[in-house]
């Protein structure tokens, strides 16, 4: 029990950086301190004067237990171009991009695909305590921070506006409650918690309508979100079958079963494409 | 009185100010209705299917009949999501909020208040719609705490600007409450619906109620599917009252004159929107509807809602002075647009409004506009609005204007002849008769849609009495 809760403590750290900035592949364990520096440094890179710190998960032990799950999000097709976002309607949003700000729903890079929630759909059994410490769901620039992101049940939120600008947070889950909450001045904090799994619980912003994001909720540790390089990790899966879900915003969702035996697992791929 | 010293006094006052607010309170809390009825479900729903399907549809989908016309469109009572709320975002209204709406009716939109339901049918509706949505049993309400009315006279202004300022109640709102910020263009309802933000100028278009509690309410915990979120945790409730009082003092209360009264001028006709005649001259205030397209939707939420007019006029010109709220002023391709119409001799009495215009057989029309795009006025007889929405050409008769946008809002003034010679088959105003006109306006940021108000006559001589013959 005590290793899977450290293990998720990583993963979370983990899954909060990859949103952040992009990750790799790697092993839970050696990645969270990496994990915490790229969550800082994104906080702190764009918004240097923020009085938000950046989450600091206890450092995980490399006893993970289980089978570390990696794999990758294809793309096949013509690399779509991302989208500039125009941020006119508010200065406060258009001074803190030097360069224009593009929005974040599709990341091709090398025929990968990023911003993926990779998560066991089916097969887990047993129950995982949520971890105490909160995912932050950072505001930074009018854009959200991660924009993908797994939680867990009962897992702490923490919303924090970044911005010297009014944002609302308006979430739209179906099982969950839906909120909508105003955080009018720079440095506000809103804590909020789920209390059902969910994939996906959409987050908006009605003030500046290019922002949204997609947290999932899930009772259990085994999500990931896909880096900049479409990769990603799964710490810890216990021997199983299970149905394996990967979702995109845009593309929707694809399954396939994976079995994990011995601890050990094959690397997983997943392909996305426009049709 | 010397035994009371003026601190006790004080004190006796907060004392009384708050036993009032506590007390003006529970009448909120718990009308004074007669004993509620034990619930009964079946007499609700058969009242809903009376009274209310025709809009909220058969089984409370929000899909009536008349649902696609709408703006904003009726509840879809199997979700649970309801706007007016005294309870925290996310949760259910209480029972009382839901028999207010159903008493009141949402001002300024097609939701009617029903009063004349026996009050015991009203709390079988609740009933009914509490039945509809598991929200009730899953998220039940959570009433928000709120402070004791200061009343009025304790309001502190000058602080309710500041926090209005501070919470960023102008980014959909706008500097002074024209509902012209710079998020206001882009707002959607949960359903995807184009939604505009409230024009805190038109008190009577708030459909949550425009009395300062009920702003307050509003606020506190946001409107829940549309954009407005709740600012809980970020306003004290004391403050909240000095929010909502000066949001109450933003509001420019109507002056829905029956007959629109002009005045007679003896020096000169003013030309100038500032002109200091104007400050003679009785202000009417005219709603405006959106003509819905032949789509049968809103292709967007309509914008301009309400136009105030003032007329003066002289041996033989009337002058008219046009003021309405439009949230961006467009001044080249679909430009923002007026038409001041005069009702056809012909149809004296007829009650068909420019909604319908044109219909089949209708007669043409004296089409005095004026155009943003030109900055220039004319006149001109068409059987249809497509002078002035084809571009801004100024058709027909040039008449002089003068015109003005700042801070949201069009003022506009405008002047012809009183006998129009100059224009064959033009509107000959008689001031012994009460000439009626009517207005319809575009928005050129969504110039597929005029806003047009009823006919409305306007009196330019004194009105008497009439003298019935004596047997």
């Amino acid at each position: 029990m005590n290793t899977q809760r450290v293990a998720s403590i990583a993963l979370m750290a983990i899954v909060t950086g990859i949103g952040c900035g992009g990750g790799r592949a790697q092993d839970a364990a050696a990645r969270t301190e990496d994990a915490e520096q790229q969550a800082a440094n994104v906080q702190l890179a764009e918004t240097p004067e923020t009085p938000v710190k950046a989450i600091r998960p206890a450092a995980a032990s490399a006893a993970t237990g289980g089978a570390s799950l990696q794999g990758i999000v294809h793309w096949s097709g013509t690399a779509p171009t991302r989208e500039k976002i125009s941020m006119d309607a508010d200065p406060v949003c258009q001074q803190q991009h030097a360069q224009a700000a593009y929005k974040e729903d599709v990341i091709v890079n090398n025929a990968t695909l990023g911003n993926v929630l990779v998560y066991l759909k089916e097969g887990v059994s047993g129950s995982y305590s949520a971890p105490s410490t909160p995912v932050v769901l950072n505001q930074a620039g009018c854009m959200y921070k991660p924009h993908v992101a797994g939680i867990r049940v009962n897992q702490p939120l923490q919303i924090v506006n970044s911005d010297s600008t009014l944002h609302n947070i308006n979430a739209k889950p179906t099982a969950n409650r839906p909120f909508n909450v105003a955080q009018p001045v720079q440095g506000m904090k809103t804590d909020k918690t789920f209390t059902k799994p969910e994939v996906m619980v959409k987050f908006k912003c009605n003030v500046h309508p290019w922002m949204n994001a997609y947290l999932g909720v899930l009772e259990h540790p085994f999500f990931a979100v896909t880096g900049e390089d479409g990769s990603f990790t799964i710490a810890g899966v216990p021997d199983g079958t299970y149905v394996l879900e990967a979702w995109h915003e845009v593309y929707g969702a694809k399954t396939q079963n994976v079995t994990v035996s011995g601890g050990r697992v094959s690397p997983v791929e997943f392909t996305f494409s426009a049709q | 009185m010397t035994w009371c010293s003026p601190p006790a006094l004080r004190q006796a006052i907060v004392l009384r100010t708050a036993m009032l607010s506590l007390m003006a309170w529970s009448a909120f809390a718990r009308p004074a209705f007669a004993e509620r009825p034990a619930p009964d479900v079946a007499a609700g729903r058969a009242e809903y299917v009376r009274s209310c399907a025709r809009c909220h549809g058969v089984e409370g989908a929000g899909d009536g009949i008349d649902a696609k016309r709408f703006y904003p469109r009726p509840r879809d009572f199997r979700l649970g999501i309801y706007k007016f709320r005294s309870t925290a975002s996310g949760t259910a209204p209480t029972d009382e909020d839901l028999f207010r709406t159903v008493t009141h009716g949402l001002p300024g939109s097609n939701m009617p208040d029903w009063p004349h339901l026996d009050e015991s049918i009203r709390w079988h509706l609740v009933e009914y719609l509490k039945s509809l949505a598991p929200i009730f049993q899953e998220a039940p309400a959570e009433p928000m705490a709120v402070a004791a009315d200061p009343g009025k006279p304790h309001a502190d202004l000058a602080k309710g600007r500041a926090l209005y300022e501070k919470l960023g109640c102008a980014a959909c709102h706008g500097p002074t409450g024209r509902a012209n910020g710079s998020s206001a263009g882009g707002l959607v309802d949960d359903w995807g619906m184009p939604i505009r933000p409230a024009n805190l100028a038109q008190g009577w278009n708030y459909r949550g109620g425009s009395d300062a509690e009920s702003v307050m309410r509003r606020f506190l915990s946001g409107i829940d599917g549309a954009g407005m979120p709740s600012y809980a945790g970020t306003i004290s409730p004391e403050d909240a009252w000095h929010l909502a009082y000066y949001v109450v003092s933003l509001q420019e209360p109507p002056r829905w004159n029956r007959i629109a009264r002009a005045t007679r001028v003896r020096g000169e006709l003013p030309k100038a929107i500032d002109h200091p005649a104007w400050h003679q001259a009785e202000r009417t205030d005219v709603r405006l509807r959106s003509v819905v397209t032949t789509a049968g939707e809103w292709a967007k939420a309509p914008t301009v809602t309400q136009v105030a007019f003032q007329v003066l006029y002289d041996e033989e010109t009337l002058a008219i002075k046009l003021a309405w709220d439009d949230p961006t002023e467009n001044t080249q391709g679909p430009a923002d647009a007026l038409a001041v119409v005069f009702k056809p001799a012909g149809l004296a009495g007829d009650v068909v409004t420019l909604q319908a215009w044109p219909h089949e057989g209708s007669s043409a029309l004296d089409l005095w506009h004026w155009s943003a795009a030109t900055k220039r006025a004319g006149e001109t007889l068409s059987p249809n609005f497509d002078v002035i929405t084809a571009g801004g050409q100024a058709a027909g008769i040039e008449r002089s204007s003068a015109a003005r946008y700042a801070d949201g809002r069009w003022q506009v003034v405008l002047q012809r002849p009183l006998a129009s010679p100059d224009l064959e088959g033009g509107a000959v105003l008689n001031p012994d008769e009460l000439p009626t006109l009517a207005f319809a306006i575009w928005d050129g940021s969504h110039a597929s849609e005029r806003a047009v108000s009823p006919w409305i006559d306007v009196a330019l001589r004194p009105l008497k009495p009439v003298q019935h013959a004596q047997e």
